[in-house]
């Protein structure tokens, strides 16, 4: 009986002793219970045994079991591990699944969990001896778990750290990346291909926002049926990211079509676009850390796709310019190079633009040997569009010419010419006139220009007569002409607004009045003279200011 | 500047794509361009053999991504092969193993397609 008694405690030390060698020797949580439970099993004569862990938040939770079926382990009951010995619910499902008892494994710092023990198979109860035995046991193991289960949390910790590289190395990547791209669709795909590929998605889509609208620049959804679920959402409403619940409750024409996070793509807290994400395919949810990346990738991108869209414009302004540049050429071809020879007359004119291309204009054109048309306008409005209706007029001008009509007869015809190809209220003042060296006679229509000044022994005569501007309305009061027969000295000073309404630094205009005194004691200049003189007073009365109109004159001295 | 080379073969039905060096937010467009290519002459079998990549970014998983779906819907699949133990390791980090099958060699995977057939 002595000897069957230490018989049966060197068999009890030699098992402890190789239980305590085996779990020291290993790391693994999984392979530290096993081991635990079958020592158990084997030496309590029990079929059924499980090891329930403390969680984080403190509650039980089984992680390995021998001897129950796995829907047992399932239904195991939510208990806090502080409560395991005083648990109604926890003592009714261990009758239920004939375990015995729950033995608390601890270390001196803390709970880490409990170890279930079927009833023993002889039918015994656990005696003494079975007690202390399993005390002994659960202190070598209580030990090697804790350790165990701090290697797993490290591992857990560091995993999580790895993950949070990968992020920032990817976020690196694409940092680099977008800075060199400008096409928006290129840079919506690698947005795209980053996210999908960090958080495993396979449902999304990128729009841009536009006015109140949106631009589809990625999607796996059927376009169509994301404008639709778009339809009824607006840009303000997502100045923040939007997660599953949010959508669930605010966005439901988005939430029908599988869309669980939204993330706005901001400049300077401005939503420029939105990221859309459908659930992950692993079933995970998206945790504030996917959400930071997403929103940070997403500013990258958006302020990359902002660059592209700037730098084109620049290019587009580059290429509007050029195309100025060559309209300016092709308007100053259009002004005659030098006044045609006349017998009996001294001919200057010029014309500034304000701006690369005007609406003022000019012309001399030689009729036959004797006669020559000189026209003067100025065509509402600036900038190309005036231009191209000065090129017009030129275009019907030169026609009119060698049609061979009386100047009121012209008029009329270049009215309704201009009027039919004027529609947005565009007008032209306009004056024109034919002088002969034959006959020294001047013969002109005035279309609601500036009335050109005739000058005649320091006397003017304001050029009035004639009738309506020019393209207001096709010509029903027919225009009239008048005719002057000219002496030698008479001169004629034809100018367009931008020279009596050039401003000085402040803002009192250059008038008539100033041009009329100017001129009036010119007599003895040539027209080029002439011409100098009165640009030059311009130039000194507005000084310092920009000239803000085309600038036109022409002299014409009688000889 | 780091590089990057894609090149596929035939074996029987299943296109294998060999990828070589750096697979980031740079190259990733020369692999979208491999499986357009493959998409557009209804290959659907993918093996992608990873033995020559050195470094894979979330952009180039992300191809993956794009182009599964098309594959599965069309009886296809994208199975992956070969992989440098830190080039798995940020599958793993992911969670890809629970969306594709991974093996040692190419000829697993290529044995695993003829068992489908």
């Amino acid at each position: 009986m002595h000897a069957n008694n230490n018989n049966a405690a060197l068999r009890n030390l030699a098992a402890l002793v190789d239980f305590s060698n085996l779990i020291n020797s290993n790391l693994d949580p999984n392979f530290i219970s096993n081991n635990l439970i079958f020592t158990c099993l084997s030496k309590f004569h029990t079929s059924r045994a499980a090891l329930a862990f403390s969680d984080g938040q403190n509650v039980l939770r089984i992680s390995s079991y021998k001897g129950i079926t796995d829907q047992t382990a399932k239904n195991f009951p939510e208990v806090l591990i502080g409560d395991c010995q005083s648990s109604n619910v926890l003592k009714n499902y261990l009758e239920e699944n004939k375990f015995s008892f729950g033995k608390l494994i601890e270390t001196p710092r803390k709970k880490i969990g409990v170890l279930f023990l079927g009833k023993k198979l002889t039918g015994r109860d656990y005696d003494e001896d079975d007690k202390s035995f399993l005390n002994t046991l659960l202190h070598i193991a209580s030990s090697a778990m804790e350790n165990s289960l701090m290697v797993t949390e490290l591992k857990e910790v560091n995993r999580n750290l790895d993950a949070k590289v990968n992020q920032l190395s990817s976020l690196f990547d694409l940092s680099k990346e977008f800075s060199g791209i400008l096409e928006k669709e290129r840079v919506g795909k690698l947005l795209l291909y980053s996210i999908i590929g960090q958080l495993i998605v396979t449902k999304f889509a990128v729009v841009i926002c536009e006015d109140e609208g949106f631009e589809i620049l990625e999607t796996r959804i059927p376009p169509e049926i994301l404008k639709t679920a778009l339809s009824g959402c607006s840009v303000k409403n997502f100045t923040e990211p939007k997660t599953k619940k949010n959508i669930e409750q605010k966005f439901i024409s988005i939430s029908k079509i599988g869309i669980e996070l939204v993330i706005p793509m901001q400049i300077k807290g401005a939503t420029k676009g939105l990221i859309l994400l459908g659930g992950r395919t692993n079933n995970q949810p998206y945790n504030q850390s996917d959400i930071e990346y997403v929103s940070s990738l997403g500013s990258l991108a958006i302020i990359s796709i902002e660059n592209g869209r700037l730098f084109k414009e620049t290019l587009e302004k580059q290429r509007l310019e050029k195309d100025l540049e060559i309209a300016q050429k092709i308007q100053s071809n259009l002004l005659p190079d030098k006044a045609p020879y006349m017998k009996n007359f001294d001919i200057a004119a010029i014309n500034q633009s304000a701006r690369q291309v005007g609406g003022d204009y000019y012309d001399l054109v030689k009729l036959d040997e004797d006669r020559l048309l000189f026209a003067v306008a100025d065509v509402s409005g600036k900038g190309v569009q005036a231009a191209l209706l000065m090129a017009n007029l030129q275009a019907f001008l030169q026609s009119i010419c060698k049609q061979n009509i009386e100047l009121d007869q012209a008029s009329n015809l270049i009215n309704d010419l201009v009027s039919e190809n004027t529609t947005d209220g565009s007008f032209i003042t306009f004056f024109w006139g034919i002088i002969s060296d034959k006959t020294k006679e001047l013969i002109y229509v005035n279309m609601g220009h500036n009335p050109p000044l005739f000058i005649r022994d320091k006397k003017i005569i304001k050029l009035k007569e004639g009738g309506m501007i020019l393209g207001v309305m096709p010509t029903i009061i027919p225009y009239k002409s008048e005719k002057i027969k000219l002496n030698t000295g008479d001169k004629i000073i034809l100018f367009t607004d931008g020279i009596t309404e050039a401003m000085n630094t402040q803002g009192v205009e250059y008038s008539d009045e100033r041009l009329e005194e100017l001129v009036i004691n010119l007599s003895a200049s040539s027209a080029e003279e002439t011409l100098n003189i009165i640009l030059n007073d311009v130039k000194v009365f507005s000084k310092g200011a920009p000239q803000s109109d085309d600038i036109t004159s022409m002299i014409i001295k009688v000889g | 500047m780091a590089d990057f080379n894609v090149s596929t073969r035939e074996v029987g039905s299943v296109s294998i794509i060999d990828v070589k060096g750096y697979l980031d937010a740079h190259t990733a467009p020369d692999l979208e361009n491999e499986f357009n290519k493959l998409v557009s002459g209804k290959q659907f079998k993918v093996v992608v053999n990873f033995d020559n990549l050195k470094y894979i970014s979330s952009a180039g998983l992300g191809v993956f991504m794009a182009y599964v779906e098309t594959m599965r819907e069309n009886n296809g699949d994208i199975k992956f092969s070969n992989l440098k133990d830190d080039v798995y390791n940020i599958f793993d980090l992911l969670g890809f193993p629970v969306l594709y099958e991974f093996y040692k060699d190419e000829n697993d995977a290529l044995a695993k397609f003829k068992l489908q057939d």
